[in-house]
């Protein structure tokens, strides 16, 4: 390396450094320079905010199983036994209360109130209840904790799903995955810090549409957005080298490349070159890596098994859990799935089993794989969509096209592995599943727990927007949720 | 090293210099003047009060702590600052304070203030604290040009202010950059577009002392330069050819951007560009034109999402341009308002809510621009873009040509045509079996769909529901591969007219309309089609097929075409599709078939589908053939036997068919599309005013459901006010923006130009000109620049005229250890700019250089390639209404088109652009980030774009760079570059080449797998193996640093 340019990069650096923007902003920047600072070296003192220092990290990575759509809490994991005796009765006003619903029922005479379809059962030691649709997933009851509290004002698809993907059902803020890049890094070289694997329901076809601003960087820098893992030749886009250049005719060609590059940044001394030339480097690498990750053919027999058929089948949710522990595996800090179909507004009956047998196995086995692997201490796996569903019946009742509508109020996720509580279930709803009792969980104080887990304080991680100190939890208070941390 | 590579997914190190330019390091003031010893209030102080203190103790009157207040002079002197003394000023005794209880400010703010900050505070406060008024919202004056030592620098005005600075930093300005580099600067300043060698040689080998100056004036007259300028707009401006909410289905509102193009064309002052964006409608007399720029606040977001609830939407889109508008012409984040009063600068949430107030009175609807139908108000109009006229004379021309040339297909080709097609109407149904395939199941999840099946292996929708099922089905043993699949339909008696479909007795009766068939093979049985496992159909056939229905249509995904068999519907028919390849099923036995019936375009709400079908496998070879009827009796005659008309029906039909000529009727149909674009009247969403205006409230915590006070229009407190009796409506905002009064617009706009110019703008937050902005840099040029530009009457090309003449703009960008050591950003201005380019111009350049760019202005949007299904596994196709569920590629010109044509889905922007930092234009954009990450390296090595670029380029390399290798390599650097290679890049250069020749010497089927990218001819002239390599070469230069940078 040229030392006059190493000069020049390193001067870039320190000037970057002794600038260290507010909050963790500038810590962030500091760890993409020196990334041995957030493993506690004594140098780092000076540079963190206090606030962040006092928080020991739980969590390296997250894997979030988003479940796109709405899953009905009321059929999945909240039991009221006592539904069962109210099947058919009108929701009380009482309980019902005087807020908004949706447009798609708010002009229904009744509100039915509908038993959950399935039968429940108490599984593993901590007793919890758990559908019978999710037989899998009933195995890995003393493995999680499921938060029954959960809520947020939003009542429709796009505010709601842009609220919990980002902290604000605003446009234009940043995604979770994307604060995290920005604020921890990569943990590896060749892949990216943040990916995102797409997959569609079989029990409703097409779900609700997906935006890019859910796994986007809103007003962080692009370069912390999500990069998407695709089947197919390409998985991460443009990865593949055109028909008729291979990988050696490439490496000579990004070889002369960088002669030609590092002759610029002789002649010019812009350490913008260098990070360019790094760039290709960084490419050529992912050209291998991202197949390699992709490659399932050195998994066991019992592995598949585990995650069941689909895990064979390029794109399917459970083929994206399994690359999610081959992502885990190799330091992705952020792996976020999205599966589409929950939205059971029309046939429920028929649509819910499908939705839960797409993801039931392989959400179990990710879990099971991770701890058998030693992994799920250091990796926080969550489970949830962007609200719950109502306990009231959308269209007539016992109609075979009944479903349910919205419900944000109160619903249910679950989370497991880095700093989370093993078989346990927090926060309570009134017997209707209707509204939370105990322990509210908002939107917020999740994300400020999931940042917490892996040693950020929610309050230090800021970025500068519009004048503010722009956070994930935004303006309004969040807390974390102590009750569910180990 | 390790450190180093990590870097990579960080937002790279050294971008982080561009980056934090406008991002994280917004806050940090240019490095201090060496001399100066005085405490400047407005650069030192008010930012750091701003950032520490004014979040408790600011404008916000509801959360003020301790009833004080440090944003007015008022109330940071009432009781903690004593002018120079400290030991009396609270504000420096809390400050410095260890005690938990007192220390200021306090440690669960999280903000800390740092050892510098405290040292400033002080000195201010011994220096008699003196105190200003945020300067942005002082009226700007024209300073005297303050002196300077090296009075040989200055060309104008401008260089004063710069060079005073410097001085006083002990700087000294670079050298004026070289001719070559600043030609380059010119070009990809002005037009986004580099200068081929032709225009480079031209100004350098020009003795014309006023050169340079000519240049300037010949660049700013093109379209190119308006078609820059526009695409900045578009930003700010949100523009986008989708609804961006929930199902994100299209719109159309090309037509507010030919209007943009058009105003900077015409240069159109910038205080009428901004009012009849604003308030056009409201104008006397109004021209339908005017109405149209209107659509600048109609461009945000809209949804039509079922069970939102549309006074909600309306606030939303309200809000959207309150922000938008704030933002834009004044630098303001008013949208901080809408909740709460606003935390640092002096907007009240009545200031938020009156504004609101005059873009909260037109016509519009909380749901509504479903199916690709504008959401009102709109209006039909037709471009009155200048160059129409023109254009449209040159469209004849050339349609003429292209239907001469389709006139008279290649005899020779048509012979070999003829044979192929006669052995394959002779092949016809050869080996042809149908294979009974297995049921799984018939679903339609998305609806209350039901279906049946009968015993014979019919699928029976005897009520019509499911408008786009998927059937799933199993290869029974015995079955090894499938060449393709045959759909037979049924007459059935409980169907409308004992037909094979549900059409009515108005449309189709007893028939369907299918407007879309796909199909994937699994191992692992799939319910629904597999979007990543779909067959390619190479060939599809029909037993009948309606004229304007033809088979091939249900090829195409999208709603508004497809296949009927009509008016055929009571007897059997079938459709035959043959996969390009057959499906081997040995370990693969599940097919997924899904169908998407007519109903949108075809009949209303009409289900136009069939009723009861059954889906076969086949192999062997269709017995159905592509050819007409008419075309195989012709073929059927001898040659020499076939009478005029036969040859002439011959003729067109192959014509219309040639592969050869594929392009030729891509370019016919894209300039028919073209003329009606430029001809006829198209719907554009507008501003107008309703018969009964919604009333405004202040909305508690800016929810729709919590009004509280009513407001009428109204502007900020704290800026001027308007004049009296100022009638409420948009167009007096306009004059109020656009009066000399206003503080903030010239400056804005002004920062602006300088950004554009400079990677930066003098004021380095663009978009936030309040108190948490950055002060500018060089203030006294700021206001210089804004009263010349009111002054100059809102001369566009005159202040960007008077920048690019400056000796400022014309420095060279190589700067000296020192200087980077000094003045990393380059905020002081000692030397020239360098940045990356943004993703539009390196697309462009590339599509510039390579020869392929079509420079067609203004139009609709265009789809040029992009990766397969990346808006369907996100979208809502197949059960919507809604337009832009489905990526279609274009072809011919428009793959070429100016990226700022390119069809932006906000869901889903564009790919290649969005890697190099271009925003989703969900929300406006001021200033877009630029990163550098190894995804950008990927698309510029590897998109198909860049790599038909790279061989385009290498064919212009190979005709019009002579014949030696070097002389070559010096056209390819001077027609990329701009400037001769060294001997050293040469050296490479060929070294390259040289092996890359050898390689595909040796790998023929590799050279002409390259040649093959991208649908442009090649020149099939050219050796493979020289083509190849020098497409390598083409590629690497491409991919230099130098070539995407602007220095």
């Amino acid at each position: 390396m040229d030392p006059v340019f190493e000069y020049e990069r390193i001067v870039t650096r320190r000037t970057l450094l002794s600038r260290s923007a507010r909050g963790i902003g500038g810590a962030a920047l500091a760890s993409l320079l020196q990334p041995e600072l957030f493993n506690g070296s004594a140098q780092a003192e000076t540079t963190i905010p206090a606030g962040v220092k006092k928080i020991a990290p739980k969590a390296k990575r997250i894997i979030y199983l988003f479940q796109s759509g709405g899953p009905s809490h009321v059929d999945l994991f909240d039991y009221k036994p006592v539904l069962r005796e109210l099947h058919g009765s009108n929701l009380p006003d009482s309980v019902k209360g005087t807020q908004r619903v949706t447009g798609m029922t708010a002009g229904q005479k009744s509100f039915p109130v509908v038993a959950p379809f399935w039968e429940m059962k108490q599984c593993g030691q901590h007793q919890t209840w758990i559908s019978e649709r999710l037989p899998y997933t009933q195995t890995i009851a003393d493995d999680i904790t499921i938060v029954k509290s959960v809520h947020t004002e939003a009542i429709n698809h796009d505010p709601a799903i842009t609220f919990i993907n980002t902290g604000s059902q605003q446009i234009g803020h940043a995604s979770l995955g994307s604060w995290l890049s920005y604020g921890l890094g990569s943990e590896n070289e060749n892949l990216p810090a943040y990916m995102v694997m797409l997959s569609q329901g079989t029990g409703k076809n097409p779900g609700q549409p997906l935006f890019d601003r859910l796994w986007g960087s809103g007003f962080l820098p692009p370069s912390h957005q999500g990069v998407k893992l695709r089947p197919g030749s390409s998985p991460v886009l443009y990865l593949s080298n055109p028909a008729g250049i291979d990988r050696k005719q490439r490496r000579k060609l990004l070889d002369d490349l960088a002669t030609l590059n590092r002759g610029q940044a002789e002649e010019i001394g812009d350490p913008e070159i260098q990070a360019r030339i790094n760039s290709y480097e960084m490419a050529y690498r992912m050209q291998t890596s991202v197949p390699g990750l992709m490659d399932l053919s050195g998994e066991t027999e019992q592995t598949f098994e585990m995650y069941g058929p689909e895990a064979r089948k390029p794109g399917s949710f459970a083929a994206n859990c399994l690359l999610a522990r081959r992502m885990s595996e190799r330091g992705v800090r952020f792996v976020q799935l999205f599966h589409r179909g929950w939205d059971q507004h029309v046939s429920i009956k028929s649509q819910l089993p499908n939705q839960c047998q797409d993801v039931d196995q392989p959400s179990a086995a990710l879990v099971k794989d991770l701890k058998q692997r030693g992994l799920l201490d250091e990796t926080l796996v969550i489970w949830g969509g962007e609200f719950g569903r109502t306990v009231y019946s959308q269209g007539a009742i016992g109609s075979p096209s009944a479903g349910r509508d919205h419900h944000g109020r109160c619903f249910s996720i679950w989370m497991a592995g880095g700093g989370i509580k093993q078989g346990y279930e927090y926060g309570k709803t009134d017997d209707f599943c209707y509204n939370i009792v105990e322990n509210p969980v908002h939107i917020r104080d999740m994300n400020a727990t999931i940042l917490h887990c892996l040693g950020i304080d929610h309050r230090r991680l800021t970025y500068p927007y519009r004048g503010l100190d722009a956070k994930l939890t935004g303006v309004e208070e969040a807390h974390v949720v102590k009750g569910i941390l180990s | 090293m390790r450190t180093l590579s990590l870097r990579h997914w960080l937002p790279v190190l050294a971008v982080g210099i561009s980056c934090l330019t406008l991002f994280a390091e917004e806050k940090q003031p240019a490095p201090a003047a060496k001399s100066d010893a005085t405490v400047d209030f407005s650069r030192d102080i008010r930012p750091i009060l701003s950032n520490n203190c004014f979040f408790c103790h600011g404008p916000d009157e509801k959360h003020r702590e301790a009833d004080l207040r440090l944003d007015t002079r008022a109330g940071a002197f009432e009781s903690v600052i004593v002018p120079g003394n400290l030991k009396e000023s609270a504000l420096i005794e809390r400050i410095l304070s260890d005690d938990p209880d007192m220390q200021m400010p306090p440690a669960e703010s999280g903000k800390k203030l740092k050892p510098a900050e405290i040292e400033l505070l002080k000195q201010w406060v011994q220096q008699g604290a003196a105190w200003q008024e945020h300067w942005a919202y002082l009226k700007p004056e024209r300073a005297a040009l303050p002196e300077v030592k090296q009075k040989d620098w200055p060309q104008n005005e401008i260089d004063y202010f710069v060079l005073a600075r410097l001085e006083q930093a002990g700087l000294k300005p670079a050298k004026q950059a070289d001719k070559r580099t600043l030609v380059r600067r010119l070009y990809l300043d002005l037009l986004g577009l580099p200068p081929s060698k032709e225009e480079v040689d031209a100004f350098v080998k020009s003795d014309d002392p006023r050169a340079y100056e000519k240049l300037v004036d010949r660049l700013l007259a093109t379209p190119q330069y308006a078609e820059r300028m526009t695409l900045k707009w578009l930003d700010l401006a949100r523009y986008a050819d989708t609804n961006g909410y929930s199902i994100d289905g299209g719109r159309h509102m090309w037509l507010w951007r030919d209007w943009v193009i058009d105003a900077f064309h015409k240069n159109k002052p910038y205080d009428e560009f901004i009012t009849e964006q604003i308030a056009g409608d409201l104008l006397p007399e109004a021209t339908d034109w005017q109405k149209v720029a209107t659509g600048f606040n109609r461009n945000h977001m809209i949804t039509h999402e079922g069970g939102t609830i549309p006074e909600e939407n309306l606030v939303n889109y309200t809000v959207d341009r309150v922000k938008t508008t704030s933002e834009v012409f004044m630098g303001l984040t008013m949208g901080c308002a809408q909740c709460h009063d606003h935390k640092y600068d002096p907007i009240t949430m009545k200031d938020f809510y009156q504004f609101f107030a005059y873009f909260n009175r037109l016509d519009d609807r909380g749901l509504d621009g479903n199916s690709g139908i504008n959401a009102g108000p709109k209006l039909s109009v037709k471009t009155e873009l200048s160059f129409a006229s023109e254009e449209l004379k040159s469209l004849d021309t050339e349609l003429k040509r292209l239907q001469a040339e389709l006139d008279h297909p290649d005899e020779a080709a048509m012979r070999n045509w003829e044979a192929a097609t006669q052995q394959q109407l002779a092949e016809r149904g050869k080996n042809l079996k149908l294979h009974e395939l297995e049921i799984v199941k018939v679903s339609d999840p998305n609806t209350r769909s039901d279906f049946e099946t009968s015993e014979e292996g019919h699928i029976l929708a005897l009520a019509a529901s499911g408008r786009s099922p998927s059937i799933s089905l199993k290869v029974k043993p015995g079955t090894d591969q499938l060449t393709g699949l045959r759909i037979v339909f049924y007459p059935n008696e409980k169907l409308p007219e004992g037909g094979i479909g549900h059409g009515k007795k108005e449309s189709f009766p007893g028939g369907f309309i299918l407007t879309s068939l796909a199909a994937s093979g699994t191992a692992i049985h799939s319910d629904q089609l597999d979007l990543y496992s779909m067959f390619n159909i190479a060939k599809i056939t029909a037993s009948q097929s309606h004229p304007d229905y033809p088979v091939q249509d249900c090829l195409d995904p999208r709603d508004h075409n497809g296949w009927s068999p009509a008016p055929h519907n009571q007897s059997q028919q079938h459709l035959t599709a043959t996969f390009e390849k057959p499906y081997e099923t040995k370990d693969s036995k599940y097919i997924t078939v899904m169908l998407v019936w007519g109903g949108g375009e075809f009949g209303g709400r009409q289900a136009l589908m069939a009723g009861d079908y059954q889906v076969f496998g086949i192999s062997g070879i269709d017995d159905g053939s592509t050819i007409p009827e008419a075309i195989q009796t012709i073929l059927a005659v001898e040659p020499a036997k076939r009478d005029a008309a036969q040859q002439t029906a011959l003729k067109v039909y192959y014509s219309q068919i040639a592969p050869e000529l594929k392009n030729t009727r891509y370019q016919l149909s894209n300039l028919q599309e073209r003329r009606k674009m430029l001809t006829d009247s198209f719907e554009t969403m507008v501003m107008n005013t309703a018969a009964k205006p919604r009333e405004t409230f202040i909305l508690d915590r800016g929810q729709y459901d919590q009004p509280t006070v009513q407001v009428s229009t109204g502007v900020p407190g704290f800026l001027p006010g308007l004049p009296e009796q100022a009638p409420g409506n948009r167009l007096a905002l306009a004059e109020w923006l656009t009066s000399r009064e206003n503080p903030l617009t010239t400056r804005v706009a002004v920062n602006r130009f300088w950004e554009m110019l400079f990677g930066q703008g003098i004021v380095s937050t663009t978009a936030d000109f309040g108190s948490q902005g950055d002060p500018p840099t060089h203030p006294a040029l700021l206001d210089w620049l804004a009263v010349e530009f009111y002054e100059q009457g809102w001369d566009v090309k005159h202040i960007l005229r008077k920048i690019l003449l400056s000796a400022t703009y014309r420095q060279s960008s190589e700067g000296t250890p020192e200087l980077w050591k000094e003045d990393p950003q380059n905020r002081l201005l000692a030397r020239g700019a360098r940045f990356r380019l943004q993703a539009e111009a390196i697309r462009d350049a590339t599509l510039k250089v390579s020869g392929l760019l079509v420079e067609r202005v203004g139009g609709a949007s265009v789809n040029p390639y992009q990766p397969e299904g990346l808006w369907r596994e996100v979208s809502h196709y197949g059960s919507s209404p809604a337009t832009a569920q489905v990526f279609v590629q274009d072809h011919g010109e428009k793959l070429y088109r100016r990226s700022m044509y390119t069809y932006w889905k906000r869901t889903v922007p564009p790919p290649n652009m969005q890697t190099f930092d271009a925003p989703n234009r969900e929300v406006c954009l001021v200033s877009r980030a630029r990163t550098n990450t190894p995804l950008q390296s990927l698309v510029l090595l590897n998109d198909v774009q860049f790599v038909e670029a790279s061989r385009n380029y290498a064919e212009r390399i190979m005709k019009e760079g002579g014949a030696g290798i070097e002389s070559r390599i010096r056209f390819a650097f001077a027609e990329a570059l701009g400037r001769p290679p060294e001997a050293w890049e040469v050296k490479t250069v060929t070294e390259a080449y040289q092996r890359e020749l050898k390689n595909y010497q040796s790998n023929d089927r590799a050279a002409v797998a390259l040649l093959n990218q991208g649908e442009s001819q090649r020149d099939k002239s050219l050796p493979t193996a020289e083509a190849a390599a020098w497409t390598t070469v083409a590629s690497m230069i491409f991919n230099t640093y130098e070539f995407i940078t602007r220095g």
